[in-house]
């Protein structure tokens, strides 16, 4: 198990989130998923499988495909290994725009001087190191465990988020870093089972 | 149209958006807004608004997917009867080339009522509503540094051809740091300037025909100036960036190579020198930042009125009500503070900060509230999760303003 995460990691740190996908489904197809709609890499997808058009992911290399009618939806141990390795994979791509903000930030200039020497920024830069530690040890030895899992992603959406504000405008823009990031987190919200807590708390 | 419109009539227009429009959604997106506490302090003159806005917001909705789709197709835009709506609405009164309803007419009376219109609007599709061809910034700006024919200039032409405008301050390098933007005028020996120089996420970009850019002068802070200008002109081009959201303001960059820029262009002439640039424009700017602020709760607002309408009874939806109502009131309490106090930046800031932020979290709260692919399976919804992102760039980021809201560091006297 630790090996597989760290490899999908990699992939997806190295490769992106469509090249990462492909190990995390690990032979899984749109019939296991939990929802109504599953995410595939595009080049994964069936001939004849009926998808929702997202012309975002399709840049991704990422396609939404309705599952078939009948269906037998994975068992939840499965499902929560898939949903262990996609957040590896998330993992590698939050990795990648954290080196990207840094690149970033050393490179902009903010009343005379680079905006990585800021506080604020340090201090974002710095929790999201600590938060990539945590996540990556959680999966290690909690990855079996559905809720541990599920809040694993719900830090990653949330790290990305505080990583993509520090790109500013060009973060949201073209060929962004946030296009990623968004995308990863649908393809999350396709896979990763949960029972909604039904509380209002972040 | 009156404000008065039943919320079943309106539901039964936005049944045809999809999903997301269905008439248990739409039932529940115009069904609260005026049950609210924050919504019942309102004058009543701005109630009324906000009723009609919120007829007008339930239209933009119609077109939410296919603007998000083809932002631009501009033959939807221009068949929007709301849109042309808002545009004349958007235009100070005696510019206006027809008259508008009379609840209309408190939308440029006050910033409390922006604000409140805003919301609703953006209740609908802020997508669609930032589509607009309305005079926004540029015309704020124009209104606070343009002489009587300057602002002639602007909305005649606004007037007679229906067209979008630009405001171009951000520069690539340099983001939002208006002090420190590097677009330059240089005297042209013919007479006037030439503008020099990089803009990039503007609205309208490529599109726009009218707008107003920032451009110095000489070193200083105190000689950046803001102008006119008109397409199409020599050197000035301009091509829309793709935008993961909020897509129907075709935000793109411009670049201008030796654009002749006429005296007569540079807004403030008439002002003194401390008016004439950012300073001047300071005000404009605090109503837009509250705009955007008050767009974002709009957006919150969809999204938790379609998670309500999709998992009713949820235990979680009494506390979201109660953060969204909150942030109502501060955007109300604060749009009222800055109609009587103008020149106090710091409460719109706070506003600002609050409403992305949650606008944010009410994403992710929709995310886990719901199954597994809802976000894949609702487009609408899965739309505006991309769309709140968008008010965090706009007009200030989190950290910018954090820093224009921090306290002043207290006097210690030595030894206390």
């Amino acid at each position: 198990m630790r090996e597989t995460l760290a490899e999908c990691e990699r992939a997806g740190h190295r490769d992106g989130l469509a090249a990462g996908l492909g190990p995390a489904l690990d032979g899984a197809g749109a019939d296991a998923a939990p929802g109504s709609v599953a995410a595939l890499p595009s080049a994964a997808v069936p001939p004849r499988a009926s998808l929702v058009p997202h012309p975002l992911a399709a840049r991704e290399g990422v396609s939404f495909v309705r599952r078939p009618a009948r269906h037998r939806t994975a068992a939840p141990e499965r499902l929560t290994a898939l949903a262990a390795r996609l957040a590896a994979v998330r993992l590698g791509l939050t990795r990648r725009l954290a080196e990207r903000a840094v690149d970033h930030l050393s490179g902009r200039i903010g009343g005379g001087e680079p905006l990585i020497r800021r506080q604020l920024v340090l201090g974002t830069l710095a929790d999201a190191r600590v938060e990539l530690e945590v996540a990556r040890r959680t999966l290690r030895v909690a990855g079996t465990l559905p809720a541990a899992v599920a809040e694993v992603h719900d830090r990653l959406t949330e790290l990305d988020w505080e990583l993509a504000k520090l790109l500013g405008g060009s973060g949201y823009a073209g060929d962004g870093a946030l296009r990623g990031v968004v995308v990863s987190r649908l393809v999350a919200n396709c896979w990763v089972a949960r029972e909604a807590t039904g509380e209002a708390v972040p | 149209m009156t404000p008065a419109t039943p919320a079943a009539d309106v539901g039964g227009r936005t049944a045809t958006a999809g999903a997301a429009g269905s008439p248990a959604v739409a039932a529940a997106a115009t069904g609260r807004a005026t049950g609210t506490a924050a919504a019942r302090s309102l004058p009543p003159a701005v109630r009324d608004l906000v009723a009609g806005c919120r007829e007008l917001g339930a239209e933009l909705r119609t077109l939410a997917l296919a603007v998000d789709r083809a932002p631009e197709d501009h033959r939807l835009l221009r068949r929007c009867g709301a849109l042309e709506l808002l545009r004349v609405v958007g235009t100070p009164e005696r510019f206006r080339p027809h008259p508008v309803p009379a609840w209309a007419r408190e939308f440029t009376a006050s910033c409390l009522g922006r604000v409140a219109a805003n919301i609703e609007l953006a209740r609908g599709d802020a997508g669609v509503l930032n589509a607009c061809a309305a005079p926004s910034l540029a015309g704020f700006t124009v209104d606070a540094l343009g002489d009587e024919r300057q602002q002639e200039l602007f909305y005649g032409e606004l007037a007679r051809t229906g067209c979008w405008t630009f405001f171009g301050m951000t520069e690539p390098e340099h983001g939002s740091d208006a002090t420190a933007l590097r677009t330059r005028l240089d005297r042209d020996p013919a007479g006037g300037f030439l503008m020099h120089g990089t803009k990039r996420y503007v609205a309208n970009a490529e599109r726009g025909s009218v707008g107003v850019v920032f451009a110095r002068v000489g070193p200083t802070p105190l000689s950046i100036r803001a102008v006119l200008l008109k397409r199409p002109a020599p050197g000035f081009t301009g091509s829309p960036l793709e935008m993961l959201g909020l897509r129907g303001a075709r935000i793109g960059e411009m670049r201008f190579d030796a654009v002749p820029v006429p005296e007569e262009h540079v807004l403030g002439r008439h002002l003194p020198l401390s008016r004439r640039g950012l300073w001047g424009a300071n005000r404009a700017f605090t109503v837009v930042r509250l705009q955007i602020a008050a767009q974002a709760l709009g957006v919150a607002h969809a999204i938790h009125d379609q998670v309500r309408a999709l998992r009713p009874g949820r235990p979680g939806h009494d506390l979201v009500t109660a953060r969204l109502d909150a942030a109502r009131q501060l955007l109300y309490d604060t749009a009222a503070e800055v109609d009587a106090r103008p020149d106090d930046r710091e409460p719109a800031c706070v506003a600002k900060l609050h409403t992305t932020h949650l606008a944010v979290r009410t994403a992710r709260w929709a995310e886990r509230e719901l199954p597994p692919s809802a976000l894949a399976g609702h487009p609408l919804l899965e739309k505006w999760c991309r769309d709140v992102c968008a008010f965090e760039f706009m007009d200030g980021t989190t950290n910018i303003l954090r820093l224009a809201v921090a306290p002043a560091p207290a006097s210690h006297r030595e030894g206390s």
